[in-house]
């Protein structure tokens, strides 16, 4: 039985304070990992369209929950966070920590997946591509705080 | 340092993706069948954005029927608990006539002084009839009566300190003394896993926070360093003032406080130490005065004593101590002071008369004896908790012990189960702790007797076989191995 060791952390934020703790990064890998058999097993198709659909699908939830959604999902902290979103917050707006290269680096792992075993065949490499390219972009450092166009601004 | 075993992480954050992923879906279908009914808001904002309460309408409610459980008796080492029924899912509960005798594992009663007391009870009864229920006044009107002054001397002299200040509620005490203490400009250093009255009394205050890594003095030397050498934000003037919060029993942990090498830190950075003794009162200690006399730690030293009457004292209310300068200032600025409704009578009764139970000098012995129970109480305790395999938190001598669960699911599965068998306990989640790090805190009392916890150790082995929490391995019994031993001769 393997054990790991707990360190308390600095962030007061509770919203992101879980992705301090161990074990988040083995959780993320096998729950995509695990999403592509289930895909493989309930739709009869090939391994590369798999991909292709944990790839699109992990795109629209990370897009989602990472940089649409604002605020925490509890009241305690009097909104002080209700501007951010949860990328914004993680790391108290610290730029490139580990925890956000790390992040950074999946969707175009996955990319880099799907695309090779599609064989780089449209249309799913144009699909792909745009999804990559959004998601890498909302996570520069340059992108923190910013809203284009108004777009997701305060309300 | 909490050791989690690497696969019970990987499921918990599985099972806390699980249930937001549910939460998530109900909220979108429920969102898109509100599209179709009218509003009944006719103009007004929401008072809810619609994601603030997404905790509590969709992981809280499900589990309500742990929290929150109505009680109808005084809250002794036994006490008895209404029992609620829901008809929709744990969405509303009903209390029912019907109350069940629970062996009391929750209550803060360290020293027992929730029940009836031989020599409390009588002087606190004489006390209501006396001066009545309230003040109905704030201190500086019509508020203050000789025993609100013999009250904050008998304090001033227990903890240690020249002066003392009461107010009527402990929550008040903190967040109402810091905004008065600091303001913007100075520095409030505090500890990482510190009580939320704390973290309200800081943000109210103006100043800024910055926090250290829970108990770690090099980690709270590096921050004062970094902190005293950058100076205030944007300007980098100097700090008005610094001052370091700390507890002295981490309530949500059961650690005691590394307290002589953060109170030797801030005399070298001279910076002020505020410490917050709010279970450690009356609980620790070989005359119960608290951590600093546990630690050996000079009151002198500790600039600013606060502390509550809830957790030993069997009654309401908190207390700042100090020194004469700093209690007259306080009493010229705190608003707890100035506008809240003084301390009732016979609540002040109550803790001058525990107060003079712990020190002996109702003329018996009672104090020593409930201090030495409570301490003979909580090692026990622990130390059959962890041969039992359970993996439990917080230091010797400190009553609160707090179980690990981390799964969402084995929240409500223990609390329910302990309760059938008439145990009942306290289980604290997500946001009150880590999302990991989900506990049961114990709470041991000076008024539990030997059978009281062996028969709740009884309970929570054969609860913990069937939840599954027993992280660690069992210690073997010692006649297995002596038996051992005899069959190999």
């Amino acid at each position: 039985m393997k054990y790991v060791k707990a360190r308390p952390t600095t962030d007061l934020n509770r919203n992101t304070d879980w992705f301090t703790y161990p074990g988040v990064w083995t959780t993320y890998i096998f729950i995509i990992f695990f999403s592509w058999l289930l895909i493989l097993s309930v739709s009869g198709c090939t391994p590369g369209m798999a991909w292709t659909i944990v790839h699109f699908s992990h795109f629209l939830v990370t897009y989602h929950f990472f940089h649409w959604m604002k605020g925490t999902p509890f009241a305690e902290d009097q909104g002080i966070y209700n501007r951010l979103t949860w990328w914004e917050q993680i790391d108290n707006g610290k730029q490139l920590t580990r925890n956000r290269k790390f992040l950074t680096v999946v969707p175009v792992v996955l990319y880099l997946i799907a695309s090779h075993t599609t064989d780089y065949q449209h249309p799913m490499i144009f699909f792909n591509t745009v999804a990559v390219i959004v998601l890498v972009i909302a996570k520069f450092p340059n992108m923190h705080k910013v809203r284009i166009f108004g777009i997701n601004g305060d309300m | 340092m909490i050791t989690i075993p690497y696969l019970t992480a990987l499921t918990t954050y599985f099972s806390y993706g699980l249930l937001f992923a549910f939460g998530q879906l109900r909220d979108f279908f429920r969102k898109f069948i509100d599209w179709w009914k009218a509003s009944n808001l006719q103009g007004y904002a929401p008072i809810c954005l619609g994601l603030e309460d997404f905790y509590i309408r969709r992981l809280y409610l499900r589990i309500q029927d742990c929290f929150g459980r109505p009680i109808a008796s005084p809250p002794d080492a036994w006490f008895d608990v209404v029992e609620r029924v829901s008809n929709d899912n744990n969405k509303t509960l009903q209390r029912t006539t019907k109350i069940s005798r629970c062996l009391n594992l929750g209550s803060y009663n360290y020293l027992g002084f929730a029940a009836a007391d031989e020599y409390c009870t009588p002087r606190v009864t004489e006390t209501l009839q006396r001066y009545s229920a309230s003040t109905c006044s704030t201190r500086m009107e019509g508020g203050t009566t000789a025993l609100h002054v013999e009250l904050e001397q008998v304090v001033a002299d227990f903890v240690g300190k020249p002066a003392a200040m009461v107010t009527g509620m402990g929550y008040v005490t903190n967040s109402a003394i810091l905004p008065v203490l600091v303001k913007h400009g100075g520095l409030i250093i505090s500890d990482s896993l510190n009580h939320n009255s704390i973290v309200n009394g800081a943000r109210g205050s103006g100043a800024t926070i910055r926090v250290f890594q829970h108990n770690t003095p090099s980690h709270l030397e590096r921050v004062l360093r970094e902190q005293i050498a950058e100076g205030q934000p944007r300007t980098h003037r100097p700090w008005k003032k610094i001052i370091v919060v700390v507890e002295g029993i981490y309530s949500m942990e059961g650690e005691l406080c590394k307290l002589p090498e953060i109170v030797s830190i801030c005399k070298k950075y001279k910076a002020y130490v505020y410490l917050d003794e709010a279970h450690s009162i009356g609980a620790v200690g070989k005359t119960g005065r608290g951590v600093c006399e546990l630690l050996g730690v000079d009151t002198a030293d500790v600039d600013i004593m606060m502390g509550t009457f809830t957790k030993s004292f069997g009654s309401c209310g908190g207390y700042i101590a100090g020194s004469k300068e700093l209690i007259q200032y306080l009493k010229y600025t705190c608003p707890a002071h100035l506008y809240a409704t003084s301390i009732s009578p016979p609540a002040a009764q109550q803790i001058i008369s525990a107060i003079k139970v712990i020190l002996g000098e109702d003329g018996s012995s009672r104090g020593a004896q409930k201090l030495a129970q409570i301490r003979e109480n909580s090692n026990y305790f622990r130390s059959e908790l962890q041969k039992m395999g359970f993996e439990v938190l917080g230091d010797n001598d400190s009553p609160v012990m707090p179980i690990m669960l981390y799964n969402p699911a084995k929240i409500p599965a223990f609390s329910r189960e302990c309760l059938k068998q008439n145990v009942a306990v306290v289980t604290v989640a997500f946001p009150a702790t880590p999302l990991l790090l989900a506990r049961a805190r114990i709470c041991i009392s000076a008024a539990h007797s030997r059978e009281d916890m062996v028969k709740a150790l009884e309970v929570i082995s054969r609860v913990g076989d069937l939840v599954g929490i027993k992280y660690f391995p069992a210690e073997p019994k010692k006649h297995e191995l002596v038996e051992g031993r005899e069959k190999v001769e």
